[in-house]
């Protein structure tokens, strides 16, 4: 029993070549890999939080500071603030790319990365002021991957700063062209999916931080 | 593989930016996440309501980001994207499900525990000691 | 941050100095010579022909997904005669050093290999043959076939597609470069906790080891998005999913793998990178950290990983099986359904590879019964192979006979697996050669694929035959290593003989290890018949030439272009109208596959980028294993500039005139010609009438 027998195609007429053939969805499938991409991160993040439970034992404080010694839940509820303002920002830079309105995508990369900076400042104060206070990664195993957890989630903002200023200048350069429209739509995936990212280094780490 | 000649600003992956839907979901996560830090900062509850609390609320913030920030839903351009991240979620659970419980598990055999968490931890072991646990 | 090293460091060199270079061991004085012998002979040869244009031209810069695919397997060849050599030191050390009475050469107690070396060598022969050999041959083949079983003209990103060649490239050139600058990690291929962390073992081998694994990592998680985007967005019309071929749907599944499990390895490695570099205490016996946590990590990766390399193999058993059985494929939803299914539970068995941590028996009871379970889509399998053969008309050309041998191997090291998945059985023979064997079995299985799969797709690659005498004498050397080799070893599990024994204390084993030591012999005599095998079909290539369809019933859509393939795959993007294109086609009269006109084709322009980002790779990961902090820097900074100049390129891609289509199309054609008026049946298969009354319908 072939498979091609329970088909009910005549041979004859079948198309046999796409002879008009269109090419592809170039920006869809730029945008798909690109997604996948940033699936593969989140499971970066998955492995580094599956890590954080492991190492949150007592234990794994090693007789060092607690979780309630090195965090703010207010301090750090101010940088989701500045995250979230920026992710809003770029959305309407988003907003505005639809409506083909080069003026305000530019705003709107310009307000996202001003706030991403400002996020990227209140992180660095309050590691550094953990710094100061002696309390560094090499302490033990749960401020090992604290740190890892914020610091890595850091260096993906600080990539979306630059990776925008360079979306910036292309913008200025080549205008609307599908290049540039396919890169701001895979930095849009990017930055927001930072945003979602946040939500759980901010409720599992932070908050819930605290509450134990 | 050749470029489709239209404006790519047509493409629908452009068209679904949506402002009003991005401000809204600001609004919502941001005053979700900010009733969770009052609870947290003022200690409203009990440890575990507490916990299960902010649990859920990260949860409902992250599909509402998901929604509307990521647009996630099964239309022609986002299908693919949503099948993907939907296939993701099992795994994300699993490895870090399952690493926890494993854990738990291992902790609860072969730890010390420190003299502040050592009745609760005595009392929650249940089961006796492994034979030889204490080599 | 940084931790203080034992031994000495320069701003300049980092820890290298010229005491790293073990010039004073024959035996990687040898090697070293050797090489540089076969590089002089190789770079020679290319200057002397004048071939170095055409090597820029034509494989360095391409971006060819063929081409690609070729140079993966050239790389995963070249590593795979290295992990061989490995295994053979393995083994004969192990014939030697048995007994106390047994003797030392070369500053060893017993045998030729000191403890520390011995360590190195079957940690590079795990490393090299999963993620150096294993890994970058399937890639290959994946690469090569993928896009034309799809009907696609390339991979949905061709120069992402280069990158992951080079990256891969270069983490390989990085392990070959450990065995001549410094040392190589000595604590097993997936490493042991805290024997890795730093005080410990203050070398560089760990470092090489880590940072070799992670080029390689990053390298498999970009082919395995191109080999997913490929399928889902790139198919041609008409190739709706339930028409895929099957090897199609075994890499979509293997490379959801990849894509899902890699970045868990990133990240067991960067952790354990921290630990080394910064002084962290994740992976340390003390300070708050969990040495199990590392292997928890690693096999997160590690189980789907070895999925990763096996669905591809299965998935050239369902396209070899159905072509020399001349029926369709049995049970193709049951297939596909298996192939995910095998895909989904190789992500919850991962504690079986350490059932003697001390979890709590619920937890090793769940994971026992998971890995059960593996064996259930499994099996369908190997019963829907049975059932295509039966009452078939059996062909036992080349890469049926590797394929039924694969499919004993399957059983085997599949019984023993499961074998191993009894928790109480586990803790009898945990890291003891039994376990090396089942596994040695498994991955043999795949090996076995590959040649099936080499034989099978060659002549559709380069346009001719692979030899069948000398195959066949290649096939049952191999074969007869392969029994002589791990059938003692089995025996010696049970026995009791532990994993990674520099020396044997017991002299009753002796009789065995000279067995697989006889092994490896028929295993280095099987090698021979390969090069023979390789260099006479070379040589006849001209008698050996094949058209579009060299078996004569091939099913999917591969083979409706011609051999070797066009650069662009397709003159005319294939319309699909059934599961098995090719034989519909075949078998209703229209497989015809000249046309009278041609139109112009959208390629992508070839690039030196991804060499250079391999090449600058290679720099960036040499220099932190030696922690010359500012080549590092530097490296890095190249690769950011140069991705970001990248983005800036706006001539990437160029229309191929109908012209150009014509005149390829006409000489593929004329060289067809001579053996086939219409190309499509001048294989050996050609003698076979299409409508044979046997024929399926």
């Amino acid at each position: 029993m072939s498979a091609s027998a329970s088909e009910t195609i005549d041979p004859a007429q079948a198309p046999l070549w796409d002879r008009n053939h269109h090419g592809h969805d170039v920006i869809g499938t730029r945008t798909f890999g690109f997604w996948l991409y940033m699936l593969s991160d989140a499971m970066i993040y998955a492995a580094l939080f599956a890590s954080f439970g492991v190492l949150s034992h007592v234990m794994n404080m090693a007789g060092g500071p607690m979780p309630g010694d090195v965090i703010r839940p207010g301090y750090a509820y101010g940088e989701t603030l500045a995250l979230f303002t920026s992710v809003l920002a770029y959305g309407y830079a988003m907003a505005a790319l639809r409506r083909g309105r080069a003026g305000g995508v530019a705003g709107g990369l310009l307000g996202a990365m001003v706030f991403g900076a400002a996020f990227l400042g209140l992180v660095g104060k309050d590691l550094g002021d953990l710094f100061a206070l002696g309390i560094t990664p090499e302490r033990s195993g749960y401020l090992s991957i604290f740190f890892t957890l914020v610091i890595y989630h850091a260096l993906h903002i600080a990539v979306g700063l630059l990776w925008m200023l360079v979306s910036l200048v292309q913008l200025a350069r080549e205008g609307f062209s599908s290049n540039v429209v396919y890169r701001l739509v895979n930095l849009k995936l990017f930055w927001h999916f930072q945003a979602v990212v946040w939500v759980f280094v901010f409720v599992f780490v932070y908050l819930q931080g605290v509450i134990a | 593989m050749t470029h489709s000649a239209d404006n790519p600003l047509e493409h629908p992956e452009v068209q679904l930016a949506d402002g009003r839907g991005y401000l809204l979901v600001y609004l919502f996560s941001s005053a979700l996440l900010g009733a969770a830090t009052w609870l947290v900062a003022k200690q409203a509850m009990a440890p575990l309501g507490l916990f299960l609390l902010t649990t859920a609320l990260a949860g409902v913030v992250v599909v509402a980001q998901g929604v509307f920030l990521l647009h996630m839903e099964f239309s022609e351009t986002q299908r693919w994207h949503t099948v993907s991240l939907v296939l993701f979620i099992p795994l994300f659970i699993l490895t870090i499900g399952l690493s926890s419980w494993m854990f738990h598990g291992l902790y609860r055999r072969t730890m010390l525990t420190p003299r502040t968490a050592a009745p609760a931890a005595a009392a929650s072991a249940g089961a006796p000691a492994m034979p030889g646990m204490d080599r | 941050m940084l931790v203080n090293l034992q031994g000495p460091w320069s701003p300049l060199l980092g820890r290298l100095a010229m005491s790293q270079i073990p010039y004073e061991n024959p035996i990687l004085v040898g090697t070293f010579l050797l090489v540089v012998a076969l590089g002089m002979a190789i770079l020679g040869a290319v200057t002397y022909y004048g071939k170095w244009r055409y090597l820029w031209r034509e494989w360095l810069t391409t971006v060819d997904h063929k081409k690609i695919g070729i140079m993966y397997i050239l790389v995963g060849l070249v590593m795979l005669l290295r992990g061989f050599a490995d295994a053979a030191m393995i083994r004969s050390q192990q014939a030697m050093a048995v007994g106390p009475d047994s003797p030392g050469y070369l500053g060893a107690l017993h045998g030729y290999l000191t403890p520390f070396h011995f360590g190195q060598i079957y940690t590079a022969h795990g490393v090299i043959m999963i993620l150096f050999a294993a890994t970058p041959i399937l890639v290959g083949i994946m690469n090569i076939i993928v896009p034309l079983q799809v009907g696609a003209r390339d991979m949905a990103y061709p120069y992402l597609n280069a990158v992951g060649l080079w990256l891969t490239t270069a983490g390989a050139a990085l392990v070959m470069t450990a065995l001549f600058i410094g040392d190589f990690a000595h604590a097993g291929w997936f490493g042991s906790l805290p024997l890795n962390e730093l005080p410990y073992s203050p070398g560089v081998g760990v470092d090489y080891w880590i940072w070799a694994m992670q080029l390689s990592s990053v390298g498999t998680t970009l082919g395995g998005i191109n080999l997913i985007a490929t399928i889902v967005k790139m198919r041609a019309p008409g190739m709706t999913w339930m028409r895929l071929p099957m090897f199609t749907w075994a890499s979509l599944s293997a490379n959801i793998i990849s894509l899902t499990s890699f970045p868990v390895l990133t990240v067991s490695l960067a952790l354990l990178t921290l630990d080394r570099y910064l002084g962290t205490h994740f992976y340390t016996a003390g300070m708050g950290g969990n040495l199990m946590l590392y292997n928890d990590l690693f096999w997160i990766w590690g189980h789907p990983e070895v999925y990763f390399v096996i669905l591809p193999a299965f998935g050239m058993l369902s396209e070899i099986i159905p072509v020399f059985s001349e029926k369709t494929l049995f049970g193709y939803t049951g297939m596909v359904l298996a192939s995910f299914g095998i895909a989904g539970v190789s992500w919850g068995v991962w504690l079986h590879h350490f059932f003697t941590m001390g979890s709590a028996p619920d937890v090793n009871a769940f994971y026992s019964v998971s890995t059960m379970l593996v064996g259930i889509p499994t099996g369908v399998k190997v019963f829907n192979w049975l059932f295509t053969m039966y009452r078939g008309r059996l062909r036992f050309d080349l890469p049926m006979i590797w394929a039924c041998a694969a499919l004993f191997f399957l059983l085997a090291g599949g019984m023993t697996g499961m074998m191993n998945a009894f928790t109480t059985n586990d803790y009898m023979v945990h890291n003891s050669v039994f376990v090396v064997a089942h596994f040695h079995l498994m991955l043999l299985l795949i090996v076995y694929a590959i040649f099936g799969a080499v034989n099978f797709w060659f002549p559709k690659v380069f346009g001719f035959k692979l030899n069948e005498r000398w195959g066949k004498w290649f096939f049952w050397f191999f074969t007869a290593g392969t029994a002589t080799v791990f059938i003692p070893m089995f025996t010696l599990g049970f026995m009791g003989m532990t994993r990674r024994l520099d020396y044997i204390p017991y002299t009753q084993w002796q009789p065995l290890l000279d067995a697989e030591m006889a092994g490896i012999v028929l295993y280095s005599l099987s090698a021979v018949y390969l090069v023979v095998q390789l260099y006479v079909s070379l040589r006849d290539r001209a008698l050996n030439r094949v058209g579009a369809d060299p078996w004569g019933t091939s099913r999917s859509l591969e083979w409706a272009t011609p051999s070797p393939v066009p650069f662009y795959n397709f003159a005319y993007i294939p319309h699909v109208n059934a599961r098995d294109e090719w034989a519909w086609r075949r078998e209703n009269g229209v497989a015809q596959l000249r046309h009278e006109h041609y139109t112009g084709i959208h390629m992508p322009r070839n690039t030196g980028v991804p060499l250079v980002l391999g090449g600058l790779s290679l720099g960036l990961a040499f220099a932190l294993v030696w922690r010359m902090w500012w080549l590092a820097a530097l490296c890095l900074a190249g690769i950011v500039l140069l991705v970001i100049m990248r983005s800036f390129a706006r001539n990437t891609d160029y229309t191929v005139p109908p012209e150009e289509v014509k005149r390829v199309e006409d000489a593929v054609w004329a060289g067809a010609s001579v053996r086939g008026a219409d190309g499509v049946r001048s294989g050996a298969g050609g003698l076979t009438p299409a409508h044979a009354p046997w024929a399926p319908k």
